[in-house]
Parts: C-alpha cells; sequence; structure tokens
C-alpha cells in the first residue's frame, strides 16, 4: 500500500491547542509520527530575562493557560530558593489548597476535552460546568478566572475571605455529588471502555526511558509524585495516597486523572481541617529594588500533568538571568507520543494525545 | 557527601564537586567526559534526566550545558539522600559550540537538544534530527543568546509594517 503524509492540526476538531502532528501513514496506520510545536512560542524564559523579579509572575502563569498556578508556585519556589525566604505556615495550606483546587479544575477541563474528543457531548458540558463553579472559587479568591497571580515568594497575596472555607466545602461536595453520574455515563460506559483500552499503551519501561512522569508514568503502576519525594507546601502534614492503575493505556491514565480529582478532594477536606492561624506572607524587600545574590537552583512540583521543574539563576541583579522550565509536556508531547502514536489507528491519534494530557503552551513556552 | 557519588572524582581527572544551594549537588566536567560521567551516574541510580539547559556567558565566551538528573527509585523509600537533584554543568566555547549527544543514555535529551540547538546554537554530534523545534526563521545570532535584542529584533522586524491609513491614502 502506498504511503502518504498526513497533517494532523492545528485546525483540526481531534487536536485540543495549537499543536500539530505529521503523520506518516499506510491506509489508517501511523508508521511515523513527528510532533510539531511552536504554534505558541512567545520566548518567555527570554523576556523574563528583561523583567524584575516580581514582575515575572503575569508572564509564568501564561505558559499554562490551563493550570496557571502551579507555575506560579514553582517560579515563587525558584525565587523563594534563591533569596532564602522562609513561607509562614499557614500560607504552605493555603498553597496547597489552592494547587489541589487548581489540579480538579485543571483535571475537569482536560475530562471536557477527552469526553468532546470520544464524542461524549453531555459529560464534557457537566465537566465544563463544573470547571466554573471552580472557577468561581478562584474569582472570589483572587480576582481572576483563568490567570489568578495569587502565590508569590514569601507567601501568597492575601487570606481566603470570610466564609470562603464553607462555601469551597459546598462547591466541592457539589461537584463530588456528580461522582457516580460520571461513573455512570462515562468512566463505566463500554463505550469509553472500548475505545480507550489497549490504545496508546506505554510500557513502564518506555515511560521511565523517555522521562515520563505524572499520569503517564503513574499509570504504569509507579506512584511517583513530587508532591510525596519532595514534600512543598502542606503535602506531608495529611495523609493522602496516589492513585494508580497498572495498564499504561488511554484508559488507565483517564482513570488515574478521575481518581486523582477525588484524592485532591478529600485532601482539601484533611487540610481545611488541619489549618493552623497566622500571617499568609512574609514581607519581602522593596521589589522595584529587588536584588537576589548570584546563584542557580533547581525546584521541582507536581502539576496536575507530572513533574514541573525550573532551573532559575541569578547573576545577583535585579532580574532573572536565565529561566528554564522543565514542564511535563514537553517529555510527554514530543519524545512520549511520537512513540505512543506508532502502529496506532490515524482514529486514535486525537484519543491517544488527549489521553497523554498534552498541553501545547506549556511545551513551546 | 552522597555515598552514590564516593568515588567520581578520583574516576574522573577535573571534575569539581560542591554543594548546589538548593542542598543538592553541582559536578562542573570537561565537555570530552561529559558523557561517561552521566553514564557514571546512571550507574549509581540517577536514572531520571529531568531537563537539559543551557546557559550563555558571554564574559567567558562560553556556554554552558546543565544537565539535571535524580532518581526515579522504584520501590525503594525516599530517604533525605535520595531527593537528591545533581546539576552537571559542562562548558563549550561560544564561537565553537559543540557537545556530544546524550541521547544514547537518555530518551528525553533529544527535544532539549533540539531546543538548546535551536536557541543557543550548540550542535550536538550523533543527534538525528537537529531540526528546527519551535521556529521558522532563520536568525544569524541564535535568539536565546545574550548578544541577540530582542526589543531591538521586535522593531526591526515589525516596525517595518506600516500603521493602518499611513499609506497613499488608498485605505480612506
Amino acid at each position: 500500500m502506498r504511503e502518504l503524509e498526513l497533517y494532523f492540526g492545528p485546525q483540526h476538531l481531534g487536536m485540543v491547542g495549537n499543536f500539530s502532528i505529521t503523520l506518516k501513514v499506510e491506509g489508517d496506520r501511523v508508521l511515523e509520527a513527528a510532533a510539531n510545536p511552536g504554534y505558541l512560542h512567545r520566548g518567555f524564559e527570554k523576556l523574563m530575562e528583561q523583567r524584575s523579579w516580581i514582575k515575572n509572575f503575569p508572564m509564568v502563569c501564561r505558559m499554562n493557560v490551563i493550570e496557571p498556578d502551579s507555575m506560579e508556585m514553582i517560579y515563587a519556589m525558584g525565587v523563594e530558593s534563591l533569596a532564602g525566604l522562609q513561607v509562614p505556615e499557614r500560607a504552605q495550606f493555603v498553597r496547597s489548597i489552592y494547587l489541589e483546587l487548581a489540579r480538579v479544575g485543571s483535571h475537569l477541563f482536560g475530562l471536557w476535552a477527552y469526553a468532546n474528543m470520544l464524542g461524549f457531548d453531555t459529560v464534557a458540558q457537566w465537566a465544563m460546568y463544573h470547571r466554573d463553579l471552580v472557577l468561581d472559587l478562584f474569582e472570589e479568591l483572587t480576582g481572576g478566572r483563568v490567570y489568578h497571580i495569587y502565590i508569590w515568594p514569601g507567601g501568597v497575596r492575601r487570606d481566603f475571605p470570610e466564609g470562603f472555607e464553607k462555601r469551597l466545602v459546598e462547591t466541592l461536595h457539589s461537584i463530588g455529588g456528580c461522582v457516580p453520574d460520571y461513573n455512570g455515563t462515562f468512566f463505566e460506559n463500554r463505550l469509553f471502555r472500548d475505545r480507550a483500552r489497549n490504545i496508546g499503551t506505554v510500557t513502564r519501561e518506555e515511560a521511565l526511558g523517555m522521562g515520563g512522569t505524572g499520569q503517564v508514568l503513574r499509570a504504569t503502576g509507579v506512584p511517583y509524585d513530587v508532591r510525596k519525594i519532595e514534600p512543598y507546601a502542606a503535602y506531608d502534614r495529611v495523609p493522602w495516597e496516589v492513585p494508580t492503575r497498572e495498564d499504561g493505556d488511554a484508559c488507565s491514565r483517564i482513570l488515574v486523572v478521575r481518581d486523582e480529582m477525588i484524592e485532591s478532594v478529600h485532601m482539601i477536606f484533611k487540610l481545611l481541617d488541619e489549618m493552623p492561624g497566622g500571617d499568609v506572607y512574609n514581607r519581602i524587600p522593596n521589589p522595584f529594588k529587588w536584588r537576589i545574590p548570584a546563584g542557580e537552583t533547581y525546584v521541582r512540583c507536581e502539576s496536575s500533568r507530572g513533574e514541573l521543574g525550573l532551573y532559575l539563576v541569578s547573576d545577583g541583579g535585579e532580574r532573572p538571568y536565565r529561566a528554564h522550565f522543565r514542564t511535563p509536556s514537553f517529555p510527554h508531547g514530543l519524545t512520549v507520543l511520537e512513540d505512543a502514536l506508532r502502529g496506532e489507528s490515524i482514529s486514535d491519534v486525537g484519543n491517544i494525545m488527549i489521553s497523554l494530557y498534552v498541553v501545547a503552551p506549556e511545551i513551546d513556552r | 557527601m552522597d555515598r552514590r557519588l564516593q568515588g567520581l572524582e578520583e574516576a574522573f581527572d577535573g571534575l569539581d564537586i560542591e554543594p548546589s544551594r538548593d542542598g543538592g549537588k553541582r559536578l562542573l566536567v570537561d565537555r570530552g567526559s561529559v558523557l561517561s560521567l552521566l553514564s557514571a551516574l546512571v550507574d549509581r541510580g540517577f536514572d531520571h534526566l529531568h531537563m537539559v539547559s543551557c546557559v550563555d556567558w558571554p564574559e567567558q565566551k562560553e556556554l554552558e550545558l546543565v544537565y539535571i538528573l535524580s532518581a526515579y527509585n522504584l520501590g525503594g523509600s525516599f530517604e533525605e539522600e535520595h531527593r537528591d537533584v545533581v546539576m552537571v554543568g559542562c562548558r563549550v566555547p561560544r564561537n565553537r559550540p559543540v557537545a556530544v549527544s546524550a541521547i544514547r543514555l537518555f530518551e528525553c535529551a533529544e527535544p532539549y537538544e533540539r531546543e538548546i540547538h535551536e536557541l543557543f546554537g550548540v550542535r550536538f554530534e550523533g543527534h538525528p534530527r537537529l531540526t528546527p523545534l519551535f521556529l521558522d526563521r532563520h536568525y544569524e545570532t541564535p535568539p536565546f543568546r545574550k548578544d541577540f535584542d530582542t526589543r531591538q529584533y521586535v522593531e526591526d522586524f515589525f516596525g517595518r509594517v506600516p500603521p493602518v491609513g499611513d499609506g497613499d491614502g488608498e485605505r480612506t
């Protein structure tokens, strides 16, 4: 049969985000895939070298549109590490609650994308609606729906407003109350299982060899999670589990996403119970004249997609000398995706890509 | 010192191990032995390459490649010392930036090396496709080097677009 070159995206119904894949196909089998990022390359890391330490906060969160909060967190962690800043105990809890809420919002968005791609429009609309309820909470807490710029060096911008905790719990209960509906309509539905099982399988050895983290690795039975390995914020103050699955296929990855969402909600309840009083930020030097001692650091945290890292260098000046983000979508969307697509059917390309939870702006930066 | 790093200094000439600011370790090595050092680190359990980064140091006329590694540590407990992240630095001259590709050891180094080739102009020997990853134009100075002036580039490139209504009156 004849080999053809097929362009999948950036304008394609099965493609979420500005990203494309060049496929070499024979019949409807993919022989080879080449990922083409770059549609959203804005050179943020270079632009950061021209802005003061504090002015970079509105910039870093725009690297991941769907979950900007862990980008704020990682940059704040980098600055704190270089400047030797401490964070008050209450702020650690607020950060963890905020980041877990962001994870729930991000996973709901991911579920929207996945369900939409499979044709489960109803489930997709539910997920989008529930994400909007999470965004309402963010709006109340930070003033912004999508980009929040809430975490900053030394703590968070403000404490929870009055009655916020109650509304947070109510909203999470109302979303959690729909889990049986989601299960019945989607996760236990044969249509989903048949479409996702044994599709885009990444074995444990492959995932480890290709720098896989997050759901890609946890779907192969490895409980690798930075929140456990190198606990930051308040993740070591309450007990929680790392959900895993064994099969390494699209189905396992999506089920890990669901289980993580449920675990995050439980974690928020536990964190709220344990939350101490006190300040939510430590004073930092005048941000307009803030010089950070020369040095370099590598910090990491667990974003909703996997391990997020930041290599940050200071030359003792008012701006970062170099910032380089290790975003989880970079290995997942380039190395892992190209490998997972080989030998699959054209109709499963979108399925595999979205199940790998790739976010294009995170690759391009 | 982390016992996983013991004996490395004797095995590699000119290897410099120092604690980094965040509690990890910083290893500086000649570019000729970077691959064998990475390989020795893999044997000692550092099997997770987080990223390959590059920093431009124009005053020293060098580019520094930074390999960041840690351990997946499957099935093991994450005691304090197993959390350590190790940074391996290797300097290459700015005017002849050539390094050896680490794909043989870490498959995930492939896109990072492509990125560094495109943005810093470092050529990786043994890399199967050093094609552009993000950009579609050719830049004389690799755009992430310190002497690439982003503002000047924007002015030169986009400043030439005439403002609307500033033509010969046809648009009125």
